[in-house]
């Protein structure tokens, strides 16, 4: 539960540092889009700062489910804890099915 | 008779100052923008043979900009989107009032985004970690950033254009806006030229070319001395110029202040060679004559010419005796200046500071002194060639930009009257 609010919070700072505002002001279920006003090019930057943070490669695939500050922390999440990742892979499967 | 056009404001970001007011004054006190290089870090100072450059040093773009506008682009695109805010605000011009496909930005750019540009190669080629380039890295290198970013600033939906002839780029620029607003493409035209390269990778470039000043490491100020017995070279400098222009119908219809008005305008090429200028001048001098030839004046009426005077050896003698070979006896009659002298070469930025000088040499009657004109050059003598600010109520003005690629550029600009 830890490592959660770690990622969590690191996730949230790296946002704050890229948008210019304050870390409190950012919600998980806030939208990238809609509510942080972040175009495409916004999300694939703020990614690329995400991806030096935990040391990561998101593949292209993996963006489409990325639309809220909840959903980047919990892929982050499930990438950085392996024990986690099939499980976050199948839940991101699953949604692309739905969708 | 072609659309007559006119310039109707000015922006200037320079190495002796930014704005208009405080670039002028300062070129008119004949004040150096030259300084010493003091770190390339993490690079070997010694590596670099030139260790001096005309920068503008803590540049900080949210002083000029609103918050954001320059965050995504290099240097040399926020430099330019200072010099055309404030171009824009000096013509008063209101885009909201403006049909925007009928206003243009004609951007002249030598080598674009290299400060963002030579860090991602610099850390490719080191880390090996491909997936870590900066995603912003090609919208930024791309050339035409800046012109890009103009238009998106003010919502100019007209004719998008960069222009990169080295050198000569923005001369290219003015004289491309003049021509497209002749063709009634556009009503209005935002012009400017920028570049911001003394960057590691660039400055040892032009080091390795040979094409810098090395002797006045310890004297700066010295080093930029075009006409001069004593040049040794260019020194780099950086910056932006910004011109208004439009139709003459265009400016009387929203009672617009008028600098001076664009006239004529050349453009060729020496086929030649990449760096080296032809040493008779005559392609200089066809370009000029060619200039002078669109704007409708002859030769004998030109008094004030704003050299292109680089401060290299072959480059310098060569457009004296281009202006020896048109001008012939009357040569000597034209007032002559360097506006490198005082800023050092800005590249890209460089046609677009010369059209600024001379549009304000038309405007004030004041000619700007060439500095370290101390021992002139056998070669390069013209009498019109000063170390001291002159005045002069010139009429026609001539500015020459010549760049590498073996390219040619000549404008004309008139005194404004109606």
């Amino acid at each position: 539960m830890a490592k959660t609010t770690e990622v969590s919070d690191k996730i949230i700072q790296a946002l704050a540092d890229y948008l210019k505002r304050d870390a409190a002001s950012i919600h998980t279920n806030h939208h990238l889009r809609d509510d942080l006003g972040l175009d495409s090019m916004a999300v694939i930057e703020m990614l690329y700062r995400i991806e030096e943070v935990f040391n990561l490669q998101i593949p292209d695939e993996d963006l489409v489910d990325l639309t809220t500050v909840g959903h980047v922390i919990a892929y982050v999440q499930g990438r950085v804890a392996p024990a986690a990742q099939k499980k976050s892979a199948t839940t991101r499967s699953a949604k692309g099915k739905k969708a | 008779m072609p659309t007559r056009v006119v310039i109707t404001g000015l922006g200037v970001v320079s190495p002796i100052g930014i704005g208009v007011p405080q670039f002028w004054k300062a070129a008119l006190e004949g004040r150096s923008g030259i300084s010493a290089i003091t770190s390339f870090d993490p690079f070997p100072l010694e590596g670099y043979r030139s260790r001096v450059a005309g920068r503008i040093v803590d540049f900080a773009p949210e002083r000029y900009l609103p918050a954001g506008q320059g965050d995504r682009v290099d240097r040399y695109a926020q430099f330019a989107l200072v010099a055309a805010k404030e171009a824009l605000g000096d013509a008063q011009f209101q885009m909201e009032r403006e049909e925007p496909h009928r206003v243009g930005v004609i951007v002249g750019a030598g080598m674009g985004g290299m400060v963002m540009g030579e860090r991602e190669i610099t850390q490719l080629y080191e880390q090996k970690r491909p997936h870590r380039v900066h995603p912003n890295f090609i919208p930024v290198i791309t050339l035409n950033s800046a012109s890009g970013i103009v238009a998106m600033a003010y919502g100019a939906k007209g004719p998008n254009v960069t222009i990169s002839t080295a050198c000569s780029s923005s001369a290219h620029a003015l004289g491309q806006a003049m021509n497209c607003i002749r063709a009634g493409t556009a009503d209005a035209v935002i012009v400017v030229g920028a570049d911001a390269s003394i960057t590691p990778l660039v400055f040892a470039g032009f080091c390795s070319l040979r094409a810098l000043s090395t002797k006045y490491n310890d004297a700066p100020q010295r080093a930029s001395r075009p006409f001069d017995r004593g040049r040794d070279g260019f020194v780099m400098g950086e910056g932006a110029g910004a011109l208004i222009l439009e139709s003459l119908a265009h400016a009387k219809k929203r009672k617009a202040r008028i600098y001076a008005e664009v006239a004529g305008y050349a453009a060729t090429s020496e086929a030649y060679h990449m760096v080296i200028p032809r040493e008779d001048g005559v392609e200089v001098a066809t370009t000029m004559r060619l200039a002078l030839k669109d704007a409708g004046v002859t030769p004998a009426q030109v008094d004030y010419i704003n050299a292109h005077a680089t401060s290299t050896t072959v480059g310098d003698a060569v457009e004296v005796k281009a202006i020896r070979l048109l001008f012939k006896s009357r040569a000597d009659n034209i007032a002559v200046n360097a506006t490198k002298s005082l800023v050092g070469h800005t590249l890209g930025a460089a046609g677009s500071l010369a059209g600024i000088v001379s549009a304000l040499t038309l405007d004030s009657g004041q000619v700007h002194p060439t500095l370290n004109l101390e021992d002139p050059d056998p070669h390069c003598t013209l009498a019109g060639l000063s170390r001291a600010s002159q005045a002069k109520k010139a009429k026609v003005a001539l500015v020459n930009a010549f760049g590498f690629g073996s390219n040619n550029a000549a404008v004309v600009l008139k005194k404004f009257s109606t």
